[in-house]
């Protein structure tokens, strides 16, 4: 059995909107990620996705359950050792063009987490490190004293990267780390970060949106309805055998890069929208878009059940069987 | 032989900036049958856009210019209309969709107001008339309880909603023409889906024809009948959307169809990424646009422009290997077709 590097318990955030108003953006979700694994998460925006990247690294303060980082609660750390927890676990953001700081160079942005721990004794460490830091990802070192506007989107999100690398973390959010980009452009930063985490035996959380992506990096998917995991399972499991409707639909509704097949296919269209996740009501969060739902998917939220090794659904009536070889 | 309703030849279009003219869209040519969906594709900054653009007379002039080429619609020259002609056409024959709803409606008017505004600019009919032809399209566009959503703002509703809405009026004047720039990019799959069909479903009522652009190839592979891939203000390729997804014949083609991870894929492979960047627009290379970031590249390719090679049923092709003088090539292993499947 692999080590669990990230451990999430019943993880629950809400958000508190206006009078008496409470935004449920992360309800009782619990995933597990081994060391040097890939997770991807998948789900429609507002789904919560984010939010559960955001509370894993104690950007939000849980509202409820555990997200364990190597044993310990990210949470209940003191805020002494924080930043060595920060130094472990590192984000990088969706849109290259707001993360990074208008003002600075390139080389102060990849740079600073190196200041803030204080990880170089003299500058030409400092500057050796940068240069490094910057090869690593696909840009040169005379990048380095260059403002972000002068970068392309590619090329700023490999800046991101840089400076997630920087500190050496173990542990990296990527939240939809190449949705912002052209697909081109998208292929050359998937294949970096996979390289890296090759090299590095990096972790990660792939938050996105683009299912062939998160098919293509993935070891394990996490698919999310508005606040709640419904559905757990390997890449292949999940994207051969879904079992929840909802991701059912989901892959559905992803177009393939091939005519004959698109435009063979009946549309298999999930109807209706996303609901509000503000004071929801009880039971399954996907009832009124479920084809299957009865009374009993209206009165209590399903839990996640295990249907056969590795692949978690939380549904009364998942569709299909499971796959015929488990795990 | 389908009509054609518009024919677009040689169309040059430039933006004189102080750092210089940068020739944004250069020498384009096509055409779109009566009831087709063309897809534009290519990444961002190659024109696609652009060139729609000036088609409509969108783009502010100055900085942006018209330099040469010719539009036709139904056969009649309309790249010299005045602003007053062109505003005629716009919205009655040929409307458009932009990718980001929320920008493109009107913050401070009630969406029944902007859809009834859009329709009487261009036909003689009561205030009531026209109150019902919005609640009509707004019913059809898939908004539920339309007569009451006439009264709301674009803000009170979600992304998908705001394009159903730009979609009926878009639509409601039924236009010949409907531009579609990036139409699904700000939405989720979900709700991609569902624009995708209702857009299909309400070309196929009104007989209109469809111009896609869209960097998405899964989602041209979905809707469109033909293709024309732009890269640094030219179009590359066009052709069948069979003959351009099983039998494509430029490198850069090839490199798009590389790039997206397909179902039956080998996962965690590298993926096929085009190496370098495009070039620069303001010094347009002499050779072909794509030479530098070509694997293939050979010494006429820098020199001079590649002509365009007819591979017939419309699939023209311009790149130099496939000159009788090129060394032979062989294209590179692309996803295999998989033809109609069962599904779910």
């Amino acid at each position: 059995m692999a080590e669990k590097l990230i451990e999430v318990k019943s993880l629950r955030k809400y958000f508190r909107v206006g009078h008496s108003q409470v935004l449920h953006a992360v309800e009782d979700v619990s995933f597990t990620i081994e060391k040097g694994k890939t997770l991807g998460m998948v789900g429609e925006s507002g789904c919560g996705k984010t939010t559960v990247g955001r509370t894993l690294l104690r950007l939000y303060d849980a509202d409820g359950g555990q997200a364990l980082f190597d044993g310990e609660d990210v949470h209940r750390i003191p805020r002494n050792r924080q930043k060595g927890l920060s130094r472990r676990m590192q984000m990088v953001f969706q849109d290259p063009y707001a993360s990074l700081d208008p003002r600075k160079t390139v080389g102060a942005i990849v740079g600073e987490g190196l200041k803030i721990h204080r990880l170089c004794k003299t500058k030409a460490e400092y500057d050796a490190k940068v240069f490094e830091l910057l090869e690593m990802v696909g840009l040169n070192r005379e990048h380095a004293s260059r403002f972000p506007h002068e970068f392309s989107g590619g090329q700023r999100q490999r800046v991101g990267i840089a400076r997630a690398l920087s500190v050496g973390p173990e542990f990296i959010v990527c939240d939809e780390a190449i949705s912002a980009l052209d697909v081109s452009i998208q292929a050359q930063v998937i294949n970096l970060l996979m390289r890296l985490q090759k090299q590095l035996g990096l972790t990660y959380l792939f938050i996105a949106h683009d299912l062939s992506m998160v098919r293509h990096v993935a070891d394990d998917v996490a698919v999310m309805y508005l606040g709640t995991l419904v559905e757990t399972a390997p890449a292949d499991t999940l994207f051969e055998h879904p079992m929840h409707p909802y991701t059912v639909g989901l892959l559905a509704a992803a177009p393939e890069p091939d005519p004959d097949y698109e435009q063979g296919r009946k549309a298999n269209l999930l109807t209706g929208e996303v609901p509000s996740a503000i004071n929801p009501k009880p039971g399954c969060r996907f009832c009124p878009r479920c084809p299957y739902a009865t009374d009993e998917c209206r009165a209590a939220m399903p839990p996640l059940a295990e249907v056969e090794l590795g692949h978690r659904v939380a549904c009364y009536h998942p569709v299909g069987q499971p796959s015929p070889v488990a795990g | 032989m389908a009509q054609r309703i518009l024919e677009v030849n040689n169309l040059e279009y430039s933006f004189d900036t102080y750092a210089g003219q940068v020739q944004a869209v250069r020498r384009v040519t096509f055409h779109v049958n009566a009831g087709e969906t063309l897809a534009i594709v290519g990444k961002s900054g190659c024109g696609k856009t652009v060139s729609v653009q000036a088609i409509l007379k969108l783009l502010p002039e100055p900085p942006g210019r018209m330099v040469g080429g010719s539009i036709r619609y139904l056969g009649e020259e309309i790249s010299q209309y005045n602003p007053k002609k062109m505003s005629r056409l716009r919205g009655k024959e040929m409307s458009i969709i932009f990718q980001d709803p929320m920008t493109s409606l009107n913050p401070t008017m009630r969406i029944g107001k902007q859809i009834i505004e859009g329709i009487r600019k261009h036909e003689r009919i009561s205030r009531r008339e026209g109150r019902a032809r919005a609640v009509e399209m707004l019913g059809k566009v898939g908004i539920p309880s339309p007569e009451r959503n006439m009264n709301r703002y674009p803000h009170q509703f979600s992304g998908g909603m705001r394009q159903r809405v730009m979609i009926a009026m878009a639509l409601a004047c039924k236009p010949r023409i409907l531009f579609a720039d990036e139409p699904t990019t700000a939405l989720d799959v979900t709700t991609q889906a569902q624009i995708l069909e209702l857009m299909h479903e309400l070309k196929q009522e009104l007989n209109a024809s469809v111009v896609i652009i869209t960097h998405d190839l899964s989602v041209v592979a979905r809707v469109s009948q033909r293709i024309a891939v732009m890269y640094a203000g030219k179009i590359v390729e066009t052709g069948d959307v069979r003959d351009i997804f099983y039998n494509p014949r430029h490198p850069y083609t090839w490199g798009l169809l590389q790039s997206v991870p397909h179902r039956e894929g080998d996962r965690r492979q590298e993926l096929t990424a085009i190496p370098g960047t495009p070039p620069d627009l303001f010094h347009p290379p002499a050779g072909c646009g794509f030479a530098f970031r070509c694997r293939y590249c050979m010494g006429a390719c820098t020199q001079a422009e590649p002509p365009q090679t007819d591979l017939g049923n419309g699939h023209l092709v311009s790149c130099w290997l496939l000159d009788e003088r090129a060394p032979k090539t062989e294209t590179p292993q692309l996803a295999q077709r998989k033809g109609v499947r069962e599904h779910g």
